[in-house]
């Protein structure tokens, strides 16, 4: 009974941290990626918005060459914009098409983030309800005191 | 290895302990995968470091190519997802980055020069991580080593080094571990090693030490038997010379001589040491004039070798040295009317005032203006091999008999008056 509680005990311990606490940390790398990604767009999304309202035809800003050495570039239409649309394509857009493409990869990259922040809330549960169990096992008192003003 | 400790203790002199209890072969492992960690760790960086330096050299090939041409045709980012159609411009116009959000307008020469000088950097960092992971990967080896000893089972054998016996005692009780045997043998090589070192150190001292000696017996002995010898020659020139000089005196009369200590008398301004000076040299014509040979045998007896004298030369010299100073005023100086007044006196005079009277320049002056005097050629005698303080101090310590029975005649408090007393 005893070892056989022992075992049941290091199996649980091993699931949280070989299996669950992993996961969590890779499920938030994912959503701080697509965060990021949800930056750049919106960022994109500012600056083309920048050039409408501007009106700015021709465009001259610095090329970092690398190393943060920087040289002079001249852009002689910006009314054509090459935008990213994922694996390593890119789209010839409109001010207009590249604004929409925007606001729906945005769209797209908000929901990402509400399943990754979904994902990782359930594998926080997951976590939770293992140390439940294994208190359980170890027949300890439930940590009301504690779980009550958390949430 | 019971056995053994027995053994190592049986000598009394050392302790045996296997390897494994000081460094259990778990925890030399455990050290071995730790400095591996570290050693990963450092040779990502290395790679890392490599990585900016391709980076490096790239952007310098970059950078020396773009001035080539007025433009190029690229694309221009803009932001991270997008990007236009564009082309470089102002291709000899680079912005760098200095650090700390700094940035300079250069040539592509001058930043070349810049990404270089970052380069060296770059290759100084490498050099230094290399030197880490040498040191690394020798501590490894060092734990793995350690950590194979200690599973194989291997004893430490901890012993005092005792001079000598040590090594017959090795020897000849054998030996006691597997490691031993080497570590005896090279014992006694280091005991015998250090034998002969001892006793080439302990011959070079002796000879060190004769050399010494031999220099200090060579400055007193060697050279103060030479002055004698030098002395003693000199005496007897000296005193042919002064026969010679007493002869020729007689004929010049006493006259003059009476004159001159006339004035030596009337010139009581001098100092004390002068006068000390006068008197022995008044003293001296007296006894002259008196009985010649035995005045001047005494003479010789007494100038060169005693204390007193040589004190009273001293003096003399000083008195040499300040007189020729106040020529003008006091006509001619005292010592000059000696010298002059009586030729023996001159040739007496004359090693005195040379021997004493060394550094002063017009002393020695004088001293030529007497020697190109006629019928003074016994001067080379003088001149030529007398050392100045050796000798007086020499002949003192040797014929300090003479001089304490001579000290009443030799010091005469109050030598000026006896002078005249006797001469009128």
């Amino acid at each position: 009974m005893d070892r056989f509680r022992q075992e049941k005990l290091q199996r649980y311990e091993e699931f949280v941290d070989k299996r669950l606490k992993p996961d969590l940390v890779h499920a938030i790398a994912e959503r701080d990626k697509v965060f990021e990604q949800q930056k750049t767009f919106s960022d994109l999304r500012k600056n083309i918005e920048n050039l409408e309202k501007n009106s700015v035809t021709s465009l001259r800003t610095l090329v970092n060459l690398g190393s943060e050495v920087y040289m002079q570039a001249d852009v002689p239409d910006t009314q054509r914009i090459f935008v990213d649309i994922g694996l390593g394509f890119h789209v010839e857009f409109t001010w207009f098409e590249a604004l929409n493409f925007i606001s729906q990869r945005e769209e797209r990259l908000a929901r990402q983030i509400e399943e990754y922040t979904r994902l990782i809330a359930s594998i926080k549960a997951q976590i939770k309800l293992v140390c439940e169990g294994i208190r359980e096992l170890l027949q300890l008192p439930a940590e009301r005191s504690v779980q009550g003003p958390v949430f | 290895m019971e056995e053994s400790a027995k053994k190592g203790t049986g000598t009394g002199t050392g302790t045996v302990s296997s390897l494994a209890e000081m460094f259990p072969a778990e925890d030399a492992q455990k050290a071995v995968k730790r400095v591996q960690e570290k050693l990963a760790e450092i040779q990502s960086e290395l790679h890392r470091v490599r990585g900016f330096i391709s980076d490096n050299s790239n952007l310098i090939n970059l950078v020396q190519k773009l001035p080539e041409q007025l433009h190029h045709n690229i694309i221009v980012p803009f932001g991270k997802a997008a990007f236009f159609p564009g082309r470089l411009i102002h291709t000899n116009e680079i912005m760098v980055l200095l650090g700390e959000g700094y940035y300079a307008e250069r040539t592509s020469k001058q930043t070349v020069e810049i990404l270089k000088r970052r380069g060296k950097v770059l290759e100084s960092q490498v050099e230094s991580l290399k030197a880490i992971m040498r040191d690394l990967k020798a501590e490894t080896s060092f734990f793995d080593s350690t950590a194979s000893e200690a599973a194989e089972g291997l004893l430490e054998i901890t012993e005092d080094y005792v001079e000598e016996n040590s090594t017959e005692r090795e020897s000849e009780s054998g030996p006691p571990k597997e490691d031993a045997p080497s570590f005896s043998e090279a014992d006694k090589a280091k005991v015998s090693v250090e034998d002969e070192e001892y006793a080439h150190i302990m011959s070079r001292l002796d000879e060190l030490e004769k050399e010494e000696l031999e220099a200090e017996c060579g400055n007193e002995t060697v050279e103060e038997n030479e002055q004698v010898a030098v002395d003693d020659e000199e005496y007897a020139r000296l005193m042919s010379r002064l026969d010679e000089l007493e002869k020729e005196e007689l004929e010049a009369g006493d006259e003059k001589i009476k004159d001159d200590f006339n004035k030596l008398s009337d010139q009581k301004s001098l100092d004390t040491n002068l006068k000390h000076s006068e008197g022995y040299q008044s003293r001296e014509l007296l006894e002259q004039t008196k009985d010649k040979k035995s005045a001047t045998e005494e003479f010789l007896s007494k100038c060169d070798p005693q204390k007193d004298l040589t004190n009273q030369l001293n003096c003399m010299g000083l008195a040499v040295q300040s007189v020729p100073e106040d020529e003008k005023s006091h006509g001619k100086s005292l010592l000059h009317n000696v010298i002059k007044s009586s030729p023996p006196e001159k040739a007496l005079m004359h090693p005195e005032v040379k021997e004493n009277v060394q550094p002063a320049p017009l002393s020695r002056s004088e001293v030529p203006a007497q020697s190109s005097k006629p019928g003074f050629d016994a001067q080379k005698a003088f001149t030529g091999s007398i050392i100045e303080r050796t000798h007086n101090t020499h002949i003192n310590s040797s014929q300090e008999s003479a001089t304490s029975s001579q000290s009443p005649s030799s010091q005469p408090s109050k030598p000026v008056s006896r002078f005249k007393m006797q001469r009128r």
